[in-house]
Order: C-alpha cells, then sequence, then structure tokens
C-alpha cells in the first residue's frame, strides 16, 4: 500500500485526498496566478471518496489517453513574461470615493486572482456606477478588470470610453498565468474585512457563470484541461524546512469551504494508470484563459457595443475630475501603488516561460515546485515556489525578466520528460 | 477713507500676488528649466538606476515604458513635479524612493534633455519643479503664454 493509502498494484482510482496531501499539493501550486487549480478547492474539507473500480479496472471515462509529450527544452523558450501581481493586503478596493464632481467607483487589487473574478468584481461595482444613472462611464486602466468592467458597463445601457495607458496586451494582466485561480492570496489574514469571505464568493460565483459565455467558442477563449500533480515522493511526506525568510511569511485570509459545488474533485492515481515517470500522481481538471482569443472577443465585443479607447497616462487622481465623464471606474491595477498611493498594494512579482505552442499538449502539469501548461499561444511554465517558504516574488516589484530562472524551471520539466521510456507511452 | 483704502491695498495686493502666481505658472519645461551639466549628470544616475529597465536610449521594452515618444503627451498637462514626484516615490521599480532629491531632479533633467528640451542656465530642483509646465510642444507653451492676459 502506498502512504496514500491505495494499492500500488492494482488499478484504483479514488477521489479526494487526505488533509495532509491537500496542504502539500496546496503548497506545491502556488503560482503566477496563486494558488493554481488546486486552490479552488483549497478549502475544501470533504471526505475522500472512492470512484467505483468495476473489477479492478478504473472505468474507461477516467482513464487519461494518449497524453502527448511536452518538448521542454531552454532552446524552445520563445518569450519570457514577468509582472506584478495587483495584492492589496485589504483585499481588493471596491469602494466608492468623490473626487471634485466625479464619482469614482473602484476596482483593484484582486492580487492573482483578477482573470478569476473579473466579471463577478465588475458586476458589482458597475451597479454601484450604474445607481448614479449616468449615460457615460469612463473606465481606467485595459486590463482584465478594466476591460471587463466596460463591457459590463455597456451591457447596462451606457456609453463607456477606457482611458488607458497600454493596450490589452501590453497590460500586466496579459503577463499573468491566466488560470482559474479566485482564492489565490486575496488579502492578508490580519487586515481584511471580516465579510471579505462574502464577496469573495458573490465574484466568484458571478465570473463563473459569465465565463461559460466563452466556453466552447471558436479559438477556445476560455478553456478547461486535466492538470497531474506528480511526484516522486508521496504527497504527505515530510518536505524539508524551507529556507529562513528575510521577512515574516504572510498569512493570508482564510476564505473557507464555499465553492466546492463548483470545482471539479481530485484523483489519485496509481502508477500502472497514467504515463508520467513518477510514482505518485493526482489528477483535476482546471479552467483557463488563453489570452490571444479571450482578449480578441472581449475588445471585439467592447468597440462592437461603441466602446471607445483613448490612450493616457494619469499621475494624480484629482486628474479624473477633469474627465467629461463623471461616473469612472477605476482600475488601474498595480499601478495603484503609486498613482494612488494606496500603501495597502504590496508587489508581488510573478514570472512565467513560454515554450513554443504544441496544440497536441491537451494537459497541464506540476511536478517539484514548477508548473507547465499547454495554451493556444505557447506552453506556459512557471516556477511555483519552495513550500512554506515566502512565497515566490513577494514583496519585489521587479518587472525584468529573469531569463536563469526560466531555464531552470524549463530543465525540471526536460528532466522530467527525458525519463519517459524511449518507446511512445 | 481709511478702510477704503485698506481694501484697495488689499486687492491690489492679492492681484499682485495671483498675477505672480501665474507667472510663475506660465513657465514651461521649453524656458530651458535644466542645464546641460545636470543633464550630464543624470545621464550616469540613469546608466547606473534606471537603463536596466528603460533602456540605454530610453525606449523601454515590452514591458517597460519608453521614456521618450509616447512620454510626452503621457506627461503633458500637469506640472513638472507630477513627474518628479514619481520618480522620487516610484522608481527605481525594484528600489522606489532609493534615490534623493538632487539625484532625482538630475535624472529628470537628463530625461527632459533625451527629449529634445533645451537646456538653460539654471539647474532644475524639486521647488521649481512645481512651478514647471509640462507642455508636450513648444508651439503649446508659446500659445498659451500669448493667451495670458
Amino acid at each position: 500500500m502506498s502512504d496514500n493509502g491505495l494499492s500500488d498494484t492494482k488499478p484504483v482510482l479514488q477521489n479526494g485526498l487526505g488533509r495532509m496531501d491537500r496542504r502539500h499539493l496546496l503548497k506545491n501550486s502556488l503560482a503566477l496566478g496563486g494558488l493554481v487549480g488546486m486552490a479552488t478547492t483549497a478549502a475544501r474539507t470533504t471526505a475522500a471518496q472512492t470512484i467505483t473500480t468495476q473489477g479492478g479496472r478504473v472505468p474507461l471515462m477516467d482513464r487519461p489517453f494518449n497524453l502527448a509529450p511536452i518538448r521542454a527544452h531552454v532552446d524552445r523558450i520563445y518569450d519570457i513574461k514577468c509582472c506584478i501581481r495587483p495584492f492589496r493586503t485589504k483585499g481588493p478596493r471596491l469602494d466608492v470615493e468623490q473626487i471634485g464632481d466625479a464619482t469614482v467607483v473602484h476596482n483593484y487589487g484582486h492580487s492573482g486572482a483578477g482573470w478569476s473574478l473579473s466579471w463577478g468584481s465588475a458586476d458589482m461595482q458597475v451597479q454601484k456606477a450604474m445607481s448614479r444613472a449616468p449615460k457615460k462611464i469612463a473606465v481606467i486602466g485595459c486590463g482584465i478588470i478594466g476591460i471587463t468592467s466596460a463591457i459590463m458597463a455597456q451591457r447596462a445601457g451606457a456609453q463607456v470610453t477606457i482611458y488607458t495607458r497600454e493596450v490589452f496586451h501590453r497590460t500586466r494582466s496579459v503577463r499573468a498565468n491566466g488560470s482559474w485561480t479566485p482564492a489565490s492570496h486575496m488579502a492578508l489574514a490580519s487586515e481584511a474585512s471580516a465579510n471579505l469571505g462574502d464577496i469573495w464568493e458573490r465574484m466568484t460565483r458571478m465570473s463563473w457563470k459569465n465565463l461559460r459565455q466563452f466556453v466552447g467558442m471558436a479559438g477556445n477563449p476560455v478553456a478547461f484541461a486535466d492538470h497531474y500533480y506528480l511526484s516522486d515522493t508521496p504527497f504527505d511526506a515530510p518536505t524539508p524546512a524551507p529556507p529562513p525568510s528575510p521577512v515574516p511569511i504572510p498569512q493570508y485570509y482564510e476564505l473557507g469551504d464555499r465553492i466546492g459545488d463548483i470545482t471539479p474533485t481530485r484523483q489519485v492515481l496509481t502508477q500502472d494508470l497514467h504515463p508520467f515517470p513518477v510514482k505518485y500522481a493526482v489528477r483535476t481538471t482546471r479552467m483557463f484563459f488563453n489570452f490571444s482569443e479571450y482578449g480578441h472577443v472581449l475588445m471585439s465585443s467592447f468597440y462592437a457595443a461603441g466602446g471607445k479607447l483613448v490612450m493616457r497616462d494619469f499621475h494624480s487622481p484629482g486628474e479624473l475630475a477633469h474627465l467629461p465623464e463623471k461616473v469612472i471606474i477605476n482600475c488601474p491595477g498595480y499601478a495603484a501603488h503609486d498613482w494612488w498611493k494606496d500603501t495597502a498594494m504590496m508587489p508581488h512579482r510573478g514570472q512565467t516561460e513560454w515554450l513554443i505552442p504544441q496544440p497536441e499538449v491537451n494537459y497541464g502539469l506540476t511536478y517539484r515546485n514548477i508548473e507547465a501548461l499547454s495554451k493556444s499561444d505557447g506552453v506556459m511554465v512557471i516556477d511555483t515556489g519552495i513550500p512554506g517558504a515566502l512565497p515566490k516574488g513577494y514583496g519585489s516589484s521587479n518587472e525584468v525578466p529573469d531569463r536563469a530562472e526560466a531555464e531552470r524551471a524549463v530543465r525540471v520539466m526536460e528532466d522530467l520528460y527525458s525519463r519517459f521510456p524511449a518507446n511512445p507511452v | 477713507m481709511r478702510l477704503k483704502t485698506i481694501l484697495a491695498t488689499g486687492i491690489a495686493a492679492l492681484a499682485l500676488a495671483a498675477g505672480i502666481g501665474a507667472a510663475q505658472a506660465r513657465i514651461s519645461i521649453w524656458d530651458g528649466v535644466y542645464t546641460d551639466a545636470q543633464a550630464e549628470r543624470g545621464h550616469t544616475l540613469y546608466m547606473q538606476s534606471c537603463s536596466r529597465c528603460h533602456g540605454a536610449d530610453l525606449s523601454g521594452t515590452f514591458e517597460i515604458p519608453p521614456l521618450v515618444g509616447r512620454f510626452m503627451p503621457y506627461w503633458s498637462g500637469s506640472t513638472l513635479d507630477a513627474l518628479f514626484d514619481y520618480v522620487s516615490t516610484a522608481m527605481p521599480l525594484d528600489h522606489p524612493g532609493a534615490l534623493g532629491p538632487s539625484a532625482n531632479a538630475d535624472i529628470v533633467a537628463f530625461i527632459l534633455k533625451s527629449n529634445e528640451i533645451p537646456p538653460g542656465s539654471k539647474e532644475l530642483s524639486a521647488d521649481r519643479a512645481k512651478t514647471i509646465n509640462f507642455d508636450s510642444a513648444r508651439q503649446t507653451a508659446k500659445r498659451e503664454r500669448k493667451q495670458q492676459p
């Protein structure tokens, strides 16, 4: 028997993991977007549930089929992206402020959950904006929070102008991981408001519903993929002590068990059930965003509804009072740190490396704290950091890509795939 | 009679103060607000602290904004202290506020020179920056001065 309580020889598929397993996987799933995939199930405490095996055979529907290998070589790195997550220690800023005769509805500070929470947050903030019954609305910023706020305001009947210093595909949003990670580091436990969990759940559920409209569209702007967590040692094995941290390790706000009903469960795969050259594997299914297609769909939708985009930078909040629109949805992301002098904004650097696209690869995996996910515009690879240590990039606002980090991450994947059998699996 | 004199004097003083304020606000970045020597010092500091991200030619990267080109319209319309404050508090991005006021003034001078804004005979300082308009073009500055009473 393995430490997971599963037979090592008999093909068995099991749902759910013990508490230790979950904790270990969570620590291994810290990624650019935050707690990728597993984070959505972070607080699930439901007991393990065994999937029915019939006569010792795994149901056909649950077997992994024809997994194409990722060609993980450093010479196939064709891009390295770097960004700063808009982590706000108090949680997302969603209040309303008056600047001169302009009403400013804030919508920023979603940490590594911007892609995931965007529609839900936009829905809440547009309702606040529309309560002033404006005909015209300005949106500041054209990252994922800004563009979804703009579209939501259009759907509410407003004429919308986006003021931005970067077009969508050059914003920090598009330098993120781009996975469904709604629970990614929403706030520090010591600074979050008491109702953050309720607000977060509402945003998450509203986003989930809104994202449905993009699933199955041409180009797969929003898609699902299986994700494999791989390990050479049992997931509940003790991990080495993390290196000492120069600053206190942040204690994040616990969101609780709230969205288990919309989160796929995890399945333990025994060694004879998966093709990977490791002893331990767990599979789940995750939603992710294909930046190019999703961005194109969003911008096309915005323009088709008569939206205008103005390239402009702002340097002080007072400048907003001079805009012709008197209701403004403020979506500056991390720029709020300097523009709005929001001292609760804490930089959190993240880097992803991108291998040449492999459309034949339709899954993702995490191994030795390195995560890979095949997307339409490349195979995304990210170093998720050492479990238990200070989160990788926390407190850093350095946005210069680190080639050495990229190569280290890809070489971990290269090592994994070089251990596959010589013949195709 | 005496009250009227006091009022008249007060009004005149206010008008004079307003006039001085307006005159100060009419200074433009195109009026020679830094020196060549200052920009040269700024160049050295820029290469040490800024070029790693923004590039030696200030052209930026895909991720890092340029400090030439669109830089001008993005900062125009404000006074120069907005740029000075941003450089002082937000830069360098990985060590915000690490440079002192004098070094930041020198760097701002270098950025102005790199955008073909002419030097003058007086060095730029944080205090002076508040009274200097960031006009996007020399013509704009001239036109606005002509329109002043």
